[in-house]
């Protein structure tokens, strides 16, 4: 894992200074709280519905256990005792105040960690594959590229001030776990002997992002040597920062102008501008790469007989033997290394709070296993779960049970439950209405294992309102808080898929109240069941016998709970 | 300063920042003139220039507005004499205009790139252009909702003096440039730490 040095750590260090002085300021009344904003928030700082809120980066999605103990205490000291993982490898504290945030700045300074630019108008932090360097189907390990362009993003002067924010994933592997296509840039890296001698190169996607329209990005350079991505780069946020809009906060995204000029006249200029810099020395060098790239190889692994998994079952008590076997095909993936796996730890215990939150003790103990089991390493996926990624087969069984203990091992991971959804109502002042309880209920409804199981995977994503925090644009299923007439109301998107065939979902119809939801997902999920083939994945089916049969079944019991809301309401207007 | 709506307000002073030198406080010799009239004027005005007479003695022109009247004999000779710089308006797509500006080189001592309200960055990439494209090794002033938390990205961009709001205060501005020792990117003033570790 990348180690600060001397530069990195004198920068977050003045950095931390310089937010003191402006809280000094804010505080003092010289700095008008206008002003003050979009510096509070490049220091990840928003001001909620109920207190500030506090978006700390960790970069990439990878973290070690000295880090999560000070998330931990910082939530204890700090918070209420926990902590919230988002879905940009993230993490959210909901109760802090304006005048503590420089001393947890300046704690999780001392742990090589910082806010800056996890929000405002700026590049924000650079999300990624959170199995990158040990997933079984990666090409290249994307971590020495995305703690270059880390780097090279901090504080970059140019752009402080976009049109809006400005969000990079990075992909190595095969399968595509980052939602590449949904970001304002994506980079694609690839490695193949008949492009650039074998070396390293990056195809650009831009102009994609969820929000109020959701887009796919487009392939606007392919086979850029690795070397070049600052200029180009550059040329590119150049080009968004003069010409993105500025008159409307809804058409300022990078995805509008893209769309506006088409791809094609993008890319042609993005061209027109970097022929003037791709040659200069902002471009990465040799000794750039092998400094950032030797805190990337890999740890000490032992070498280790690679085990089947009838073998790692068998490694458990006779008891424990089925649910085992349930964790490990759900929550243990592949691993490069023969003998060893990665473990995601599920943050959506059914009936939780919110899905990503962790408490104080479970971020301490979590730390303990990521010690005990995983070179002290973590990883945050986009999904709002943690990641042990280096652990021996022969151990599975033994971390299972302490996982258990800590209500980190429910074997969900990409089934129904493992809902990804924002804050919402709860928290976010932006909120059209709540999330958290309608992912709560949909949990209590479907809280049979057997049946998710039988059910395979199913992504159900859930915003609080159209800005998509929660994803729901690329859930299987998506559920979007709206408001209609002051009353919290829910839409409904189906078809939406994240990975290599990402796709957006499309809104069904009319919507519906918090208490239709978990009617209208058992209905869809009956249609699914009733319709498969054998083996059909949910967004299969769908996509073979199309929406109609869905929203028929979404809508079955409409007319009549309409109905008796209506009369329950009037009811409630003459008493 | 000035309620006078064709003047864009600045602090009397400007922070000078050249490169590789101190930042330091000097007076402002430069009115900035919006271009636009004053409600009660007809249209003619605005080919007028402010009076240099009686006010300050050199004036920043908007570059539309240099388009248009730079062949008028009473601003060519201003110009001759020095007393004409031109600002950039955060909109200006001034790859457009490259003659005009390499033209510009000669006569202008000073050019200003605007700043409708201190989050509107476009104008942090008029500078690095002008810099690294045009080769502009004049001074580049910024001017408009010039705030104290925008000087460091500003003098990195390529800004070497900053006419900030009149409300901001000169003595915290001035600390500003010394809060970072180490960079993580190029900029105009030098290269990336990084490369020398
Ligand atoms: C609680 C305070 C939060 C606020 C005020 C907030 C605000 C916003 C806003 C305004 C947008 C819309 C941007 C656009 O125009 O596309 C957005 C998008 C987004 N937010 Fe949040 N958010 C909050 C919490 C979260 C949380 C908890 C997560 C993760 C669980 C998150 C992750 C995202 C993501 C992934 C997007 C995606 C939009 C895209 O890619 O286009 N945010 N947020
Ligand atoms: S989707 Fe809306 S409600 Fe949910 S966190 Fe984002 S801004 Fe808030």
């Amino acid at each position: 894992m990348y180690k600060y040095d001397h530069i990195d750590q004198t920068l977050v260090d003045q950095r931390v200074a310089q937010f003191r002085d402006q809280v000094a300021r804010r505080l003092d009344g010289s700095l008008a709280e206008e002003e003050f904003r979009p510096l509070r928030l490049q220091n990840g700082l928003y001001h909620q519905r109920h207190a500030y809120m506090l978006r700390v980066a960790i970069p990439y999605g990878l973290f070690n256990s000295k880090q999560l103990r000070t998330m931990a205490l910082i939530a204890e000291k700090y918070d209420r005792g926990y902590g919230h993982f988002t879905t940009r490898q993230n993490i959210q504290f909901n109760w802090v105040t304006l005048e503590d945030t420089p001393d947890i700045l300046a704690e999780l300074a001392k742990v090589e960690m910082h806010a800056i630019q996890t929000s405002g108008n700026c590049i924000r932090n650079i999300t990624s594959d959170a199995f990158a360097g040990v997933a079984g189907d990666e090409y290249v390990d994307p971590r020495p590229i995305c703690e270059l362009l880390r780097q090279w993003s901090t504080l970059h002067p140019e752009f402080a001030h976009l049109p809006r924010k400005f969000k990079f994933a990075i992909n190595g592997a095969k399968e595509d776990r980052t939602i590449l296509l949904c970001h304002d840039v994506g980079i694609e890296l690839k490695k193949s002997p008949s492009i650039n001698h074998g070396e390293l190169t990056a195809d650009i996607y831009a102009g994609g992002g969820m929000g109020r329209t959701p887009i796919l990005g487009s392939l606007i350079k392919t086979d850029l040597p690795w070397q070049l991505l600052p200029s180009y780069l550059t040329a590119l946020l150049r080009v968004y920062n003069r010409f993105g809009r500025r008159d409307n906060l809804y058409k300022a995204r990078i995805k509008i102008l893209v769309k506006a000029l088409s791809p094609e006249e993008f890319a042609r200029q993005v061209e027109g501008e970097w022929i003037h810099i791709k040659n200069g020395e902002d471009n990465f060098t040799k000794a750039e790469w092998d400094r950032v790239a030797k805190h990337f190889t890999k740890p000490a692994y032992k070498s280790l007989p690679k085990l089947s998994n009838e073998q790692v079952i068998n490694t458990a008590s006779e008891t424990d033997r089925a649910a085992f076997a349930r964790w490990l095909e759900r929550n243990v993936k592949p691993h490069q290394i023969p003998g060893y796996a990665s473990v995601v730890l599920s943050l959506k215990p059914h009936g939780s709070v919110a899905p990503g939150d962790a408490t104080t003790a479970q971020m301490l103990a979590i730390a303990d296993l990521s010690d005990q089991y995983s070179f002290g390493e973590l990883r945050a996926t986009h999904e709002q779960n943690l990641v042990l990624a280096d652990v021996e087969q022969s151990k599975l069984y033994e971390l299972w049970q302490e996982a258990k203990r800590q209500k980190v091992a429910l074997p969900n991971i990409g089934l129904l439950t493992d809902i990804i959804a924002c804050p919402g109502g709860d928290f976010c002042s932006l909120a059209n209405a709540k999330s958290l309880p309608i992912a709560k209920a949909i949990q209590e409804r479907f809280d049979d294992l057997d049946y998710l199981f039988d059910l395979g995977d199913i992504s159900l994503n859930i915003s609080g309102c159209i800005n998509s925090c929660g994803h729901h644009h690329v859930g299987n299923i998506g559920v979007l808080g709206v408001d209609k007439d002051g009353e919290e109301w829910y839409q409904i998107t189906l078809g939406g898929e994240q990975g290599n065939d990402a796709a957006i979902g499309k809104v069904i119809g009319p919507s519906f109240y918090a208490d239709e939801i978990p009617d209208v997902i058992t209905n869809v999920i009956n249609t699914y069941v009733n319709n498969r083939s054998e083996d059909e994945s949910f967004i299969d089916a769908f996509r073979r016998i199309g929406v109609t049969p869905f929203k028929e079944a979404a809508y079955k019991n409409k007319d009549e709970s309409t109905k008796k809301k209506e009369k329950t309401q009037s009811a409630g207007a003459t008493s | 300063m000035s309620a006078n709506p064709q003047i864009i307000a600045a602090h009397d002073q400007i922070l000078h920042f050249p490169k590789g030198s101190k930042p330091i406080i000097e007076n402002n010799e430069w009115l900035i003139w919006s271009g636009k009239n004053s409600k009660n004027k007809d249209e003619g005005a605005n080919s007028t220039l402010p009076d240099l007479e009686h006010s300050k003695k050199n004036v920043l022109v908007p570059f539309s507005w240099w388009i248009v009247h730079h062949n008028e004999a009473n601003v060519l000779a201003k110009a001759k004499a020095g007393q004409i710089g031109v600002w950039f308006a955060a909109d200006e797509d001034i790859l457009k205009h490259a003659d005009m500006i390499e033209q510009g080189k000669t006569l202008w001592p000073v050019v200003a790139a605007h700043f409708p309200i201190f989050r509107d960055g476009r104008s942090f990439s008029t500078a690095a252009i002008l810099r690294n494209r045009f080769q502009w090794t004049g001074e580049i002033r910024a001017i408009g909702d010039v705030l104290i938390d925008q000087l460091l990205q500003g003098a990195r961009v390529g800004f070497d003096s900053f006419a900030l709001r009149p409300d901001q205060k000169t003595d915290i501005a001035l600390k500003q440039f010394d809060l970072f020792t180490v960079t993580t990117q190029n900029s105009w003033r030098g290269k990336r730490s990084l490369l020398e570790a």
